[in-house]
């Protein structure tokens, strides 16, 4: 089986050069071509018309667009994704700076809503052909039709402004240090030994990693109840019953493991989505990642950390597809004879 | 933006309904007069922390408590001693002498001499384009240094202007060894100054923890820790104050500034500012018929667009000057005359079923109510006969649609000026030669760009006084309202407000 992994991760890997290559070629067209000058807007306003064909010059910004390209890419390689218009600083630095913060968040998304959408898939199919199946249904799409945002808001307004049960901006209180060893604060709080900052973490995460996995998990329940649906109609299902086994064990030992592979397949299609939610999630939570910075670079027409930012959530979401292929092989004993 | 507005209202309404049902128990008490730290809602990150790269009028309070300008301003705006004990201008302007503090040390202890002040002001503008600092002290041909503490600034041409610019956006002294030997990246990653904070800890886009710095050569800070919280959406600011997750924030809307004004727990403020909000005019285009212009400017109602965006605040202005600075004249008013506009644009051969038909640019988001305001006046001219095609423009591209001539007739703008000098308010708008306005007018700018080298002050304040109303009276320049700032703070938390908006740390104490 691990050799399997191995292989599939190698494959992964040389596959997604070329997607990048793809990727970064299209971003770069597509920024090139906005009414926006990187020239104009890396010099003060009072730059002179010779000083900013000078810049332009010193860009490479005259040259053909393959060139332009291929220079971008050569230094992209290096680890030279250009200097930030706005901060003045290594666009990659600054991705790299934002982007633990980013994970985590999203990490925490996932983990809550495949407990809330397992959880609540496994509600809905049991409560199937109930009074309460209607009910349950009607529910879980009221939850798919708040995106997170609003749900981001709605989360803020109750335990936050009225409830005062959880603090919602930062990523911790505003009286404790915040470490930064590897940039994941609830890592670093706890290497440096500080629990109550790593509690603070915690309950800086609850809301935005709420509303993200609030508007996550709906779609998780309902392909998985989907699933059980019809695995329940294969005939091994009906030979477990004869065997005698109860209807738990059937769920546990047979049903939810086959079930659980489409609903996974679809978690690691639907994790890119989430990811990019976290845009407006970090906006409203003033939560330092990826998403706050690429407002801001959209907001400040930041070319260069534009380009950055959207090249680390293309890299991102390759990974967690081919981590997730990975588990795929891993459940599905199937799969690794193919 | 369909989410931006639903994101908004939907806060908005939430967090007035939880105040109408007395749902949010005010955390305001909680307070302790003892307390030696507060936390700031805040809606910008600084661009960089390199004080000289980037004028940020809303980052000058924060680099304020980290870095120290060569003078201050006291609350009127009148300049007084910081870093410079003395200064000392020549009767031609061609020069300055400066007499420096002899007890001033950056965070990393080392003590600020002239060398640093020679760096800061000569050496590194010289040293390219990339800083901001490079136009505002382009006239400087060198700085001599006469000893560890006395120097002379050397001009080009006349600078009057070079003591208020020593107060103003970018004059920062940043250390000379510490930046040469560590490099601009070490010092954007642990940036040090001399002012009464150090930096502590940096969150890009998160927050700002300064704490007070012991060898500060003023006045101590009275608290001890800082933390400023970004803060981005005016909204989440009211709903993190309310919620007492920070002790004080700024720019949040009127009307929750006038809800928060009835409670107990709270202090509010709608305090005007040395910053305009104006209508930046094209000379050409439809907008190079005079009575067009002046039609334009007789046909806005200010004070109603004060009454209905800015509860009545914002002091509607005659000239580009804001009460209280020298270049503002208190006896002169430009009408409001909807008749008189007609007038105007009848003699052009205008009226409301033959309009004149204009571009109107406005920035959606970029200072309070700017788009509202824009769509207000575009309908107070739609009355008279102008019919204006409102653009929205990207702020950050301002310069350049400038630059390529591509702005319409008129731009809905905001001007800020911290120093109050009238060259940096009308003289800076209307410098043909200058990026800041796409008013290119030889007539008025020959009179600007002379102003400019006068020396004297009264001279030079008299001549910007004759020339705002001039300038008025051509239809060149629009002022509209002096804009006003904002603020919500816990009850028992006070600061030192200034004429400009500063909003400084230093100045906070709980009582």
């Amino acid at each position: 089986m691990l050799a399997t992994v191995v292989k599939l991760i190698a494959r992964r890997l040389l596959a997604a050069v070329p997607i990048l290559l793809v990727v970064s070629a299209l971003l770069f067209c597509v920024l090139r071509l906005l009414p926006v000058d990187p020239a104009a807007m890396s010099l003060p306003p009072t730059a002179t018309i010779a000083q900013i064909e000078a810049k332009r010059r010193e860009m490479g910004l005259d040259r053909p667009l393959p060139e332009q390209y291929a220079m971008w890419l050569k230094a992209a390689l290096h680890g030279d994704f250009g200097r930030s218009i706005q901060f003045g600083r290594q666009a990659g630095g600054l991705v790299a700076a934002s982007l633990p913060a980013t994970i985590e968040l999203a990490a925490a998304a996932m983990i809550l809503a495949a407990i809330l959408g397992f959880g609540g898939g496994l509600l809905l199919f049991h409560l199937r052909g109930t009074l309460f199946e209607s009910i349950a249904d009607l529910g879980s799409i009221l939850l798919l039709s708040i995106p997170e945002f609003l749900w981001g808001l709605i989360l803020l307004f109750v335990f936050g402004v009225v409830l005062h049960a959880l603090p919602f901006t930062g990523e911790v209180s505003p009286n404790l240090p915040q470490p930064d060893i590897t940039g994941f604060i609830l890592l670093d709080s706890l290497l440096v030994g500080r629990f109550d900052v790593f509690l603070s973490a915690c309950r800086h995460l609850i809301l935005p990693a709420f509303a993200l996995g609030l508007a996550f998990s709906p779609t998780i329940m309902r392909v998985l109840r989907s699933s059980l649906f019809d695995i329940y109609h294969e005939d091994y299902i009906q030979q477990a019953r004869l065997r005698g086994l109860s209807e738990t064990q059937i769920l546990l030992r047979h049903a939810l493991k086959n079930a659980i592979l489409p609903t996974l397949t679809l978690a690691g299609v639907q994790f890119g989505i989430l990811f990019s939610g976290t845009l407006l999630v970090e906006v409203i939570y003033s939560y330092p990642g990826m998403g706050n910075l690429m407002v801001d670079a959209v907001r400040n027409a930041d070319l260069p950390l534009i380009q950055a930012i959207a090249l680390t959530y293309c890299i991102v979401v390759l990974i967690i597809n081919t981590l997730v292929d990975a588990l795929h092989i891993v459940l599905n004993p199937k799969l690794r004879t193919h | 933006m369909a989410f931006k507005l639903r994101r908004r209202s939907f806060l908005q309404l939430a967090t007035a309904a939880a105040a109408s049902i007395g749902a949010m128990p005010s955390r305001a008490a909680t307070s302790a007069a003892a307390k030696d730290s507060a936390s700031i809602g805040w809606p910008n990150d600084v661009p960089s922390w390199d004080p000289n790269q980037r004028f940020t009028p809303d980052a000058q309070s924060i680099f304020k408590a980290v870095f120290d300008q060569p003078l201050g301003q006291s609350t009127t705006l009148k300049l007084t001693p910081a870093l410079l004990k003395t200064w000392k201008l020549s009767e031609d302007a061609l020069s300055m002498d400066v007499e420096l503090r002899d007890d001033v040390t950056f965070h990393n202890g080392d003590k600020m001499t002239t060398e640093d002040f020679r760096y800061t002001f000569f050496e590194r503008p010289k040293s390219g384009t990339k800083l901001d600092t490079a136009n505002s002290w382009r006239k400087v041909q060198d700085i001599v240094i006469a000893s560890p503490t006395r120097a002379t600034m050397k001009f080009s041409s006349p600078a009057p202007t070079a003591p208020q610019w020593l107060a103003f956006l970018g004059s920062f002294v940043v250390p000379k060894k510490y930046m040469e030997t560590g490099g601009l990246d070490n010092f954007l990653k642990k940036p040090i100054g001399s002012g009464p904070y150090k930096l502590a800890e940096y969150e890009l886009n998160s927050r700002i923890v300064l704490e007070r710095y012991d060898n500060y050569w003023g006045g101590k800070p009275k608290l001890e820790r800082v933390t400023i919280e970004i803060i981005k959406d005016p909204s989440a600011r009211v709903a993190a104050i309310q919620s007492g997750q920070v002790d004080f924030t700024i720019n949040v809307p009127v009307r929750e500034v006038q809800r928060f004004q009835k409670d107990p727990a709270f202090a509010a403020g709608l305090d005007p500012i040395s910053r305009v909000i104006l209508i930046q005019a094209r000379n050409d285009l439809a907008f190079a018929d005079k009575n067009v212009r002046l039609a334009a400017h007789h046909a806005i109602n200010k004070v109603a667009l004060s009454k209905a965006f800015y509860g009545a605040a914002a002091v509607p202005l005659s000239v580009l000057a804001t009460p209280g600075t020298p270049g503002y004249i208190a006896d002169y008013h430009f009408k409001y005359d909807p008749a008189l506009a007609k007038q105007l644009l009848a003699k052009s051969k205008f009226g409301p079923n033959n309009p004149v038909k204009i571009g109107f640019a406005t920035t959606n988001g970029q200072f309070p109510s700017d788009y509202d305001v824009a769509r207000a006046i575009a309908q107070m001219w739609k009355e008279v006969g102008i019919e204006a095609d409102l653009q929205v423009i990207d702020y950050a591209k301002y310069f350049e649609l400038n630059r390529a001539r591509k702005l319409p007739e008129a731009t809905l703008y905001s001007w800020d000026n911290a120093t109050g000098d009238p060259e940096i308010f009308l003289g800076y708008q209307l410098n043909p030669k200058m990026p800041f306005s796409p008013w290119k007018d030889q007539d008025i700018g020959n009179q600007v760009l002379a102003l400019f080298n006068v020396a004297d002050y009264k001279k030079r304040i008299a001549g910007y006084r004759a020339l705002e109303r001039y300038a008025v009276e051509q239809g060149a320049s629009m002022p509209l309202l002096q804009s006003i700032v904002t603020d919500v703070r816990k009850r028992n938390l006070h600061y030192t407000k200034y004429n400009n908006g500063w909003v400084l740390p230093q100045t906070f104490h709980w009582v």
